[in-house]
């Protein structure tokens, strides 16, 4: 062996040290983008809005059916909507990896992607 | 190509095929596409520091394929040429250099391996987080190099005479 | 020379057992690392949405390397749950499938030939009746019925809401005779002996289905599965880690600042269903009027807000859910007691919560 070799292994020895201890640190924001809740209409996306924007947009269904999408201090909750159960609008705002709000009526889903993780797989309801 | 430089490259092909099945029958599915010791490339090195780069690299190509054929499937023969390819264009470079000795050059050389095949899955399955894998491919790769390009510095040292063929 | 020749053996020698030595370090380092690393990095958590079936709100959370290998798991659990979706839908018919409806439509006319999957369920569903002493009854379509239209109609029209007459509902009980629901495990086939009477499966359906789905996953050697139908969630394997999977349970006061009144870890193929008053509905004159409709009051019980049951099978939990919002608190302790592995928690409407036993061993702090 020479000289040479050693210094290669212990280069790639700490390189490869070096990321895995980075991965390591930073793996909880390692989708490094933005949360955003995504609205889906039937299954199919419809739009996608930034956490960190606040907005009001009024989601028109089909018929004179809509939800009222609202992004406010990092959260998403649906402020108003046609459905005659109103369950979407009572939700809490969500802001979570995962969380949804659902519309039955409707068939409007807003799920949250790349949002922080709160350590929950599921809810019940 | 005379007839003793074709009865070289048989007789290592047949030993890269040997020891490749030697480490198929081990059972080390771990889930990690590219983790692998890396026996066969024990007769690669050798073949380099012996009978000639050119032998060398067919040696490695015609393993690959036979490899490939006879206990994988196609994608496993992609991911493992990719390897295979990446780590001997990376091994004739470094062995140009004169910079490293045959520990070295196998050291990058299982490096390199794992890295293409890794590169090559994430093309394949079209996951980016594959990468992820790597740095422990790298470690790996960088141990198995180390056995394996001591040993295959102690072959050459004593057989290496026997292949006056270049 | 020979002291040379003796050297290079030695080194030789030395060098063949560390490579031996080496291949089993790496074999067994391997798995560690696989299983590791697979958590953290390679595998990826990936959820899936829809709402087709059982007419609610479906998740799929699963674990893979890639969104394309994700779902294709999820589609054969969405194909599963499709399937028994449409075996007992009680309002829809299916072009050359006998189900609950079929079953109902023919009550007091002839018996209809069903598939294993609606005899089991309703073989379960009369053991659920026994079990809960009637306070979950498969055979009370037609009192469920009446409510349902109360319902609808008071959801579409709040200020016109209103409430079934008692004599209306003491009539259709009449109609209620689980013993009247004839299954002959022989012919594979289901009569309803008395033709005002329907089954409705709303109270174990989702979770029976939930349950054998889960089974059909894990002899497909999926794993790392969590199903929420609904919000009957159940777990195949845990994170793909090797730790638990972690559910919330829904606050029911909606209203309230923390969304979640508690979380649970679950093992392996255990499962928290949670039935309230929250999510389907009515409101006469300012009060709420849920779902859930009790077999004796034939209204719907006002006890408590919600009661969640963590157990090891998912139908058992979501037919023990109903019956304990219909019992008071002590018959509901004493019934959960008298089970085994079955846990509870009630909330009531003020946010107090009462517990079995055991359930706070599951619960994070």
């Amino acid at each position: 062996m020479k000289k040479n070799d050693i210094i290669l292994i212990i280069c790639i020895l700490v390189v490869a040290g070096l990321v895995i201890a980075m991965t390591r640190f930073t793996n909880q924001t390692k989708n490094g983008d933005e949360a955003v809740a995504v609205v889906t209409i039937d299954g199919i996306e419809y739009a996608r809005y930034p956490l960190d924007k606040d907005v009001t947009e009024t989601i028109e269904i089909s018929d004179n059916n809509y939800n009222v999408i609202s992004i406010h201090d990092g959260q998403c909750e649906i402020s108003d909507a046609s459905c005659p159960d109103q369950i979407c609008v009572y939700h809490n705002p969500i802001e979570n990896n995962g969380q949804t709000i659902v519309c039955l009526p409707n068939r409007l889903v807003v799920t949250i992607e790349n949002g922080s993780d709160n350590d929950i797989d599921g809810a019940t309801y | 190509m005379n007839t003793k430089k074709v009865a070289y490259l048989g007789l290592f092909i047949a030993l890269a095929f040997v020891l490749s099945y030697v480490e198929f029958l081990l059972p080390l599915s771990i889930g990690i596409p590219g983790a692998k010791i890396g026996l066969a490339n024990l007769v690669v090195m050798v073949a380099l520091y012996t009978i000639g780069n050119k032998n060398a690299f067919l040696l490695s190509l015609v393993r690959v394929i036979l490899v490939g054929l006879t206990f994988g499937n196609l994608a496993m023969m992609i991911y493992s040429m990719a390897g295979a390819m990446l780590s001997f264009l990376v091994m004739i470079i470094a062995k140009r250099t004169k910079l490293f000795s045959i520990t070295g050059v196998s050291v990058l050389g299982g490096v390199f391996h794992n890295v293409g095949q890794i590169l090559v899955a994430m093309l394949v399955l079209d996951t980016a987080s594959l990468i992820y894998y790597l740095p422990f491919l790298i470690v790996i790769g960088t141990i198995s190099g180390i056995v394996i390009g001591v040993i295959s510095g102690m072959i050459t040292a004593r057989v290496g005479r026997l292949f006056d063929i270049k | 020379m020979g002291n040379v020749m003796k050297r290079f053996r030695i080194i030789s020698v030395v060098l063949v057992a560390v490579l031996i030595a080496f291949i089993f370090v790496v074999l067994h380092m391997n798995k560690n690392i696989g299983e590791d690393i697979s958590s953290d990095m390679a595998y990826d958590k990936y959820t899936i949405n829809f709402l087709d079936v059982f007419d609610t709100s479906t998740d799929i959370t699963g674990f893979a390397a890639s969104q394309n290998d994700f779902n294709k798991e999820a589609n054969l659990i969405k194909e599963q749950l499709t399937y028994y979706n449409n075996l007992y839908d009680i309002y829809n018919d299916y072009d050359g499938l006998n189900n609950i409806k079929t079953i109902n439509d023919n009550a007091g006319i002839q018996a209809v030939e069903v598939g294993p999957e609606i005899i089991d369920l309703l073989e379960f569903g009369k053991d659920m009746y026994d079990l809960t002493d009637g306070n979950v009854n498969i055979a009370m379509g037609s009192v469920l019925r009446i409510w349902h239209e109360y319902r609808e109609y008071g959801i579409a029209n709040p200020s016109n809401a209103s409430l079934p007459e008692l004599a209306e509902l003491e009539a259709a009980k009449e109609h209620t005779d689980i013993n009247k629901v004839i299954i002959d495990k022989e012919a594979m086939t289901v009569y309803l002996e008395d033709a005002d009477m329907s089954l409705d499966v709303g109270s174990i359906a989702k979770g029976y289905a939930v349950q054998q789905v889960l089974e059909y996953c894990r002899n497909e050697g999926m794993n790392n599965i969590l199903f929420s139908v609904g919000g009957n969630i159940a777990g195949l394997g845990g994170r793909v880690d090797g730790t638990n999977f972690k559910i919330a349970i829904q606050n029911p006061n909606l209203e309230s600042a923390d969304p979640y009144i508690e979380r649970v870890e679950i093992e392996d193929g255990q499962c928290v269903v949670s039935s309230g008053d929250y999510q389907r509905y009515y409101e006469v004159d300012g009060k709420r009027y849920c779902h859930i409709i009790n077999p004796d009051t034939l209204y719907p019980p006002e006890t408590f807000a919600g009661v969640s049951i963590l157990t090891d099978d998912s139908a058992k939990a979501d037919a023990l859910s109903t019956a304990l919002f219909n019992m008071t608190l002590e018959e509901g302790q004493k019934f959960i007691e008298s089970l085994d592995n079955v846990e509870a928690m009630w909330v009531y409407h003020d946010g107090t919560v009462a517990y079995s036993k055991h359930f706070k061993d599951y619960v994070i702090d």
